[in-house]
């Protein structure tokens, strides 16, 4: 994740320039994603969310994510750190799992996510709600091609072993409160 | 020896007494004189018993000024006046016994006559056992208070009450002849018979006998419950005619006159007379002007709601309270009216606001510098700004064509509009600057006169919910025009525009020119293809929300939808038209077999019918989920039909068109004809927008609680500064989370919000 992260920061901090935002970047940025915060609240997609985490800091999310049904991971909820960086959406937002996720392309340790939208195949005309159905799809359809878990992809193929090794990492999310 | 000294003593004790009853007369003549003069004297100064038939035994007065002349020289006056004194001590009790016969009588019938007979029978008693003038001013005023004395202790206690009903009799005498009873029962000796005032023999009784100084107090509230009653009688509810000039006319006629008796007795001339009576007059005036003030503070109300009728009452308060300071009882007592009879919910918010401006007009007459209309307008103020729908009764007041018919063109006669006035801080550099009245409270703030719009205004401490409130009434109004005669709107706009500031108004500009340009491009698209559809085209940002509907018309009118946005698109390539189809209405001819039947109805009754054109029976339900619309609507729609006697109601909830007349039976239902008609308004009003907005921020509340977990009111109220417009206050916010809470959409522990899971 961190790997990731970092070397996306330095081709992301181009892009502006390239696509010719000037004026205010922070203004324009916060405008764009109070907009989406209103899309997202406004549209009902069935088992994502997001929100910021305080009203002091638009740029840090948190999101919950729901396994999709028919899946190993139906029923059970997982939260995402979504961090925006301040030329958003010249630069995909960082994300990762907060809550543990045994998942071939999620790195069982830092929550590091490996999703080629949030990667190389960003495009300003994503939004908060597009990667997180996104993400959400990829719970169900991991690309095990290239794991960051490897033992995750290797039992992929047999659901009842990897549905053990997923409960035994996953932790509920508990209601203690954020502030 | 002591006792020589002492019978030496005694000797010449005796030796002078004698001397002086015997006035060196020879032997004892002298003493004998003496004595034969006062027994004449006490004989002739004896008090007797007028019941006493035996004829009384005729002195010579010459005889007798004599003796008492002799009895005066021998320095025996004084005890000859104790002497007196003590006899009328024991004969008290025949007077006593007189007082309580006419008591009792006076007891057993409850009318004046008997105390006026009982008044005379004693100034009778006290003639009689008057001791002649020439025994000198001392024996008369020895023997007047001790008359008097006698006479005071031996009354009854319901004598004041007699007297006092004898008293307020008395005001009858004063234009009309005395009835015979008031009169003397015997010709009296000392006036001349028939004097001008018959009562004066009463007076004069009544001085004699010293009750008018003792019941002065008692006469002055006779007088007093005189005044009152007579001002409860004329005035009261009387408001259309200014009274107190009538009330001083009176005063001079009935009540002065009376006075002249107890108060001016003395008078020689008139001039002396009108001085006598200046005190107690204006005392007397007083006590009018307080009791005009009093009946017409406990009347206020009314007189408020009369207003400007009652002005003539308003002038006379006016002018009683400038004598009378009664104004802080003013302030309670309508202060307590009005919560009383007007700040309640039982009262309609129109009545209210009509009554608050009345009130405003007539404190602003009592008391120009407004500081009782301050304190009295303040709880209806406070009271108005907790009602919901003030704003819109306001809004109506100004665009006005409500009930009252007063509206902004009524009010603006007699008077230029003028812009809404904020407050300003004192103005010191102002030369005709006055100080705030001495009564006027700490929070009490000079308001210049204002006119009565901006007073209402200023009920809140923003426009901006005028102005909103504002946008939706017009927006109704304008919908509502059909002839295309939008003057009057543009009338009010143009009026309400000096009022708020052109800026406020600019949405309603854009409304009304909407209205305009809708007639305009009309009359272009039909000029380029005739067609019947006539819409109203909106702008969508700068009107209200407009009712939303889900269901899109069938059949041919939607080929005439069709048909116009194409042409409206190539007129306004820039624009799209987005139909509203359930607003409006449509003519239509139904062709049946039969007959055609002709409607102006909704465009939902339309659709519905168009779907009978296709089908001849149809299920309601089915209609609503063909419409996408809720079934309730769909019924009243096919209701309105059935009433028309196009459908007949099948079986429960299947309807069959009539392509041939029946009989108009029962089939029509009156009743559900009305439910049909009931429209609700197109436009949503303030209130419903608010619920819309508050559906937005619920998302915005559920999607921070499932990310956030847990949060506290105020991080909420906080966090929703996130949602754009969010402008609710924290206990708006707690009160939508507690129906939230009811509805079991979240719960609360220790202040703590979650969602239900």
């Amino acid at each position: 994740m961190e790997q990731i992260t970092t070397s996306l920061a330095p081709r992301a901090a181009t892009k502006p320039s390239v696509a010719g935002t000037g004026g205010d970047p922070a203004g324009s940025v916060t405008k764009r994603l109070s907009s989406e915060l209103m899309t997202l609240m406004m549209s009902s997609s069935p088992g994502i969310s997001a929100f910021p985490r305080s009203d002091a800091n638009l740029f840090d999310w948190v999101g919950t994510i729901e396994g999709p049904a028919g899946t190993v991971y139906a029923g059970l909820k997982f939260k995402i750190a979504i961090s925006f960086p301040s030329n958003y959406p010249m630069a995909p937002p960082a994300m990762k799992f907060e809550s543990p996720c045994y998942h071939p392309n999620v790195d069982i340790n830092g929550g590091g996510i490996c999703l080629d939208i949030l990667q190389d195949k960003w495009s300003a005309v994503y939004s908060v709600q597009t990667i997180l159905l996104s993400l959400q799809s990829l719970l169900g359809e991991p690309n095990n091609a290239s794991p960051l878990n490897p033992d995750a992809a290797a039992i992929w193929d047999t659901p009842e072993e990897f549905k053990v090794q997923l409960l035994k990492y996953y932790r509920p999310i508990s209601d203690e409160a954020s502030d | 020896m002591a006792a020589n000294v002492l019978a030496k003593q005694v000797q010449n004790k005796w030796n002078n007494s004698f001397a002086r009853l015997n006035r060196a007369e020879p032997g004892i003549t002298g003493l004998l004189a003496f004595s034969e003069a006062w027994r004449i004297a006490t004989d002739f100064l004896y008090p007797r018993d007028l019941n006493d038939p035996t004829p009384r035994k005729e002195y010579s007065m010459q005889e007798v000024r004599a003796s008492f002349e002799f009895l005066s020289r021998a320095k025996m006056l004084p005890l000859l006046m104790e002497n007196f004194l003590e006899d009328m001590r024991k004969q008290q009790h025949l007077i006593e016994r007189d007082i309580n016969e006419y008591m009792a009588e006076w007891e057993a019938a409850d009318t004046p006559d008997f105390m006026a007979r009982l008044i005379y029978r004693l100034e009778k008693w006290y003639k009689e056992w008057s001791p002649i003038p020439e025994l000198g001013s001392i024996l008369l005023s020895a023997y007047t208070l001790a008359f008097q004395t006698h006479l005071y202790s031996s009354f009854p206690p319901s004598f004041s009450r007699g007297f006092k009903q004898l008293i307020a009799s008395s005001f009858s005498f004063v234009n009309a002849p005395c009835p015979p009873w008031a009169l003397p029962p015997e010709p009296h000796p000392s006036l001349p018979p028939g004097p001008a005032r018959q009562d004066v023999f009463l007076w004069s009784a009544c001085e004699s006998l010293g009750l008018l100084d003792r019941y002065e107090s008692l006469i002055a509230s006779v007088c007093y419950e005189y005044i009152e009653a007579h001002v409860m009688e004329t005035c009261a509810k009387r408001w259309h005619e200014s009274m107190l000039t009538c009330l001083r006319g009176w005063m001079t006629d009935r009540v002065v006159p009376w006075m002249v008796m107890p108060y001016a007795r003395g008078a020689r001339s008139a001039d002396e007379a009108r001085q006598m009576l200046q005190g107690v007059g204006s005392r007397f005036d007083y006590h009018m002007c307080k009791t005009l003030c009093d009946l017409r503070l406990q009347e206020l109300f009314d007189i408020i709601i009369e207003y400007p009728d009652s002005m003539p009452a308003l002038q006379d308060l006016k002018e009683c309270l400038s004598r009378v300071d009664q104004r802080n009882e003013l302030v309670k007592s309508l202060r307590r009216a009005n919560r009383k009879r007007l700040l309640h919910p039982g009262a309609d918010t129109n009545s209210i606001i009509d009554q608050y401006k009345n009130t405003m007009n007539a404190l602003r007459f009592l008391d120009p510098p407004g500081v009782l209309l301050y304190k009295v307008a303040d709880p209806i103020r406070r009271y108005l700004r907790e009602r919901p729908d003030t704003i819109r009764s306001i809004v109506t007041y100004l665009v006005g064509d409500g009930e009252g018919g007063e509206g902004l063109g009524n009010e603006n006669e007699n008077e230029p509009i003028q812009p809404l006035q904020q407050r300003q801080a004192d103005d010191y550099n102002d030369p005709n600057w006055e100080p705030e009245p001495i009564d006027a409270g700490p929070d009490f703030r000079t308001n210049k006169p204002t006119d009565v719009i901006s007073t209402l205004v200023s009920i809140y401490d923003s426009k901006d919910l005028f102005v909103k409130e504002l946008q939706v009434l017009l927006a109704q109004r304008l919908l509502a025009v059909t002839d295309g005669n939008y003057e009057k709107e543009r009338r009010n706009i143009e009026i309400l525009k000096v009022r708020f500031g052109e800026a406020a108004l600019q949405v309603c500009e854009v409304m009304l020119r909407d209205m305009t340009d809708s007639r305009r491009i009309d009359q272009h698209i039909q000029a380029q293809k005739q067609m019947p559809l006539h819409p109203t085209i909106v702008s969508r940002h700068f009107w209200p929300p407009l009712q939303t509907s889900m269901f899109n018309m069938p059949g041919q009118f939607k080929e005439i939808q069709e048909a116009y946005a194409k042409e409206f698109h190539l007129f306004k390539p820039d624009k799209k038209l987005h139909w509203l189809p359930h607003l409006g209405t449509i003519s239509l001819d139904i062709e049946l077999q039969d007959r055609t039947v002709s409607a102006e109805v909704p465009p939902l009754e339309a659709a519905i019918i168009e779907h009978f054109s296709t089908k001849d029976t149809w299920d309601v339900a089915d209609l609503a989920t063909e419409m996408k619309i809720e079934r309730a609507a769909a019924l009243k729609a096919v209701l309105t039909w059935v009433d028309l006697g196009v459908l007949k109601e099948e079986d429960t909830g299947l309807y069959k068109l009539l392509e041939v007349a029946e009989e108009a039976s029962s089939s029509s239902n009156p009743v559900a004809r009305q439910a049909a008609m009931e429209d609700t308004s197109s436009v949503l009003t303030v209130q419903q927008q608010e619920q819309e907005q508050m559906k937005v921020y619920w998302k915005f509340i559920e999607g921070m609680l499932t990310n956030l977990g847990s949060l506290s009111l105020a991080r909420i109220q906080s966090m929703l500064k996130l949602a754009p417009g969010y402008d609710r206050t924290i206990e708006q916010l707690a009160d939508f989370m507690e129906a939230a809470r009811r509805e079991g959409h979240v719960t609360v522990r220790d202040g703590v919000w979650r969602l239900q899971q």
